[in-house]
């Protein structure tokens, strides 16, 4: 692991950090999206070293994190059956349900395997004919095209035991939600980079002018994400909301086409529950009806499956920015990476486990941490 | 799995109507889909590839820079994911040449 001081780049984030500082006249709030770049940020230490000028909340911007309880206990339902396959990403078989998780599935002999793309899954099911295969499809739009493909190869290629578990969610709407909420205090973001390569950002631009927001497309390494914040707070001072682009070297403004392409023709917008946030407007994807015999809730009959979320995990609170990790009482406590309450703690890409990993790293070796 | 892992273009090939391709991922080879960048790249080039497919293309020292922060920032949950699927005797992850 390398801190800031010791980046080939450092002078430049040194720099940015300068820039920010000066060209700040007051404490500006902003949100990164990306889970991938909450991690830089607490792990590099860039939020304490822009203190004063910029205050970063941490969005709900993880895939494992908002994948709601409901849809993680009909996956558990689906994963005991006796004839199915369940194989899902990595990083899906430690987030709790609401008795137990894959991992523990798979520990009482249900068949639970981790595939690295959901074209494996795919490939499994024409391996198995007389097994039942079933994909977790979770994410944002950055997997969305993968999944897409993985369900229009199973309809041409006449693959009938193989379906998928759609959990997917989208980010304009999530962004959409944070700004309508009454208690809002972001003046500006950092839209995930890897969503706008699949994307585009067109869709950004009408949430810029209608809520009056800098939205800037940002990669997520430490550079990145400092010259990010300095287009952001340029605007601010500025008195501009506009779409910006600051992860030019992989994000076109219309996105790759033939992705979205896919994506559209397999699924459409539908309500989505975000875990700990609740349901959010056509925040997600759902399967469209001429892919319905590839839908894993229709052919396992649990699409009627609603749970309640419980209260010990604030795991909401900190995927909308109200409270940061360590203020939740169970934090480091009844929660920690190996044994979670809530996803924020399972994934890398979760807020708990930024701040878990970083507290954990200081009581180690507190002369090492982060500049 | 937002992050997405650069990699370089070995192969290219049709596999029933597809465009798939073995990655180079610093050292660990597998099979991705590459249909949605099929117009853009050919052998040599680099990608970057989330849960198997290839999304966008980027430029070599980029793909390089980017693999060496990944790694650095512990952000290559995905190579992990390739080797548990392999451990459990699935395509896909093939010994380096």
């Amino acid at each position: 692991m390398k801190y800031l001081s010791e980046y080939r780049d450092a002078d430049i984030a040194k720099r940015l950090i300068g820039r920010i500082k000066t060209r700040a006249t007051r404490c500006w709030t902003l949100m990164e999206v990306c889970g991938g770049q909450t991690h830089t940020i607490v792990r590099q230490g860039l939020d304490e070293l822009l203190e004063g000028s910029v205050e970063m909340i941490h969005g709900p911007g993880c895939p494992v994190c908002v994948t709601p309880l409901e849809q993680i206990d009909k996956a558990l339902l689906i994963a005991a059956k006796p004839n199915v396959i369940f194989t899902s990403f990595g990083d899906m078989l430690r987030v709790p349900g609401s008795d137990c998780d894959l991992q523990q599935v798979r520990a009482r002999g249900g068949s639970v395997k981790v595939v690295y793309s959901p074209l494996d899954a795919l490939a499994l099911a024409q391996k198995h004919p007389d097994k039942e295969v079933v994909f977790f499809a979770v994410g944002f739009e950055t997997t969305a095209p993968a999944n897409a493909m993985a369900v229009f190869r199973a309809r041409q290629l006449g693959v009938q035991n193989f379906s998928v578990l759609v959990s997917h969610v989208t980010v304009p709407p999530a962004i959409t939600a944070i700004l309508e909420a009454p208690d809002n205090r972001v003046q500006g973001f950092l839209a995930a980079g890897h969503v706008c390569a699949v994307m585009g950002y067109t869709e950004y631009e009408p949430i810029a002018a209608k809520y009056k927001v800098p939205i800037i497309v940002t990669g997520f390494e430490p550079v990145d994400i400092l010259e990010g914040i300095s287009l952001a707070v340029n605007q601010l001072e500025e008195r501009r909301h506009e779409v910006e682009n600051q992860y030019v070297r992989s994000v076109r403004r219309s996105g790759t086409e033939p992705a979205r392409a896919l994506v559209q023709q397999v699924f459409e917008l539908a309500n989505r529950q975000w875990r700990g946030i609740g349901e959010i407007p056509m925040s997600g994807l759902r399967l469209r009806d001429e892919f319905a015999a590839y839908d894993a809730e229709r052919k396992f009959g649990v699409g009627g499956l609603k749970v309640t979320e419980p209260a010990a995990c604030r795991a909401g609170d900190v995927l909308t920015g109200r409270i940061k990790p360590p203020q939740c009482a169970a934090f480091g406590t009844l929660c920690t990476p190996e044994r979670p309450l809530g996803a924020p703690m399972v994934s890398t890409e979760g807020a708990c486990s930024a701040y878990y990993n970083l507290a954990k790293y200081r009581t180690a070796d507190p002369a090492g941490a982060a500049p | 799995m937002c992050l997405g892992i650069p990699g370089k273009i070995q192969s290219i090939r049709d596999d029933a109507g597809l465009v798939m391709g073995v990655i180079d991922f610093g050292g660990v080879q597998r099979d991705v889909c590459l249909q949605y960048v099929a117009d853009e790249v050919q052998v040599g080039d680099y990608v970057i590839v989330h849960v198997g497919f290839a999304i966008t293309r980027v430029d070599e020292d980029e793909a390089r820079r980017t693999f060496e922060v990944l790694k650095e920032m512990s952000q290559l949950d995905e190579l992990e994911w390739m080797a548990e699927a392999a451990e459990q005797g699935m395509r896909g992850l093939e010994k380096p040449a």
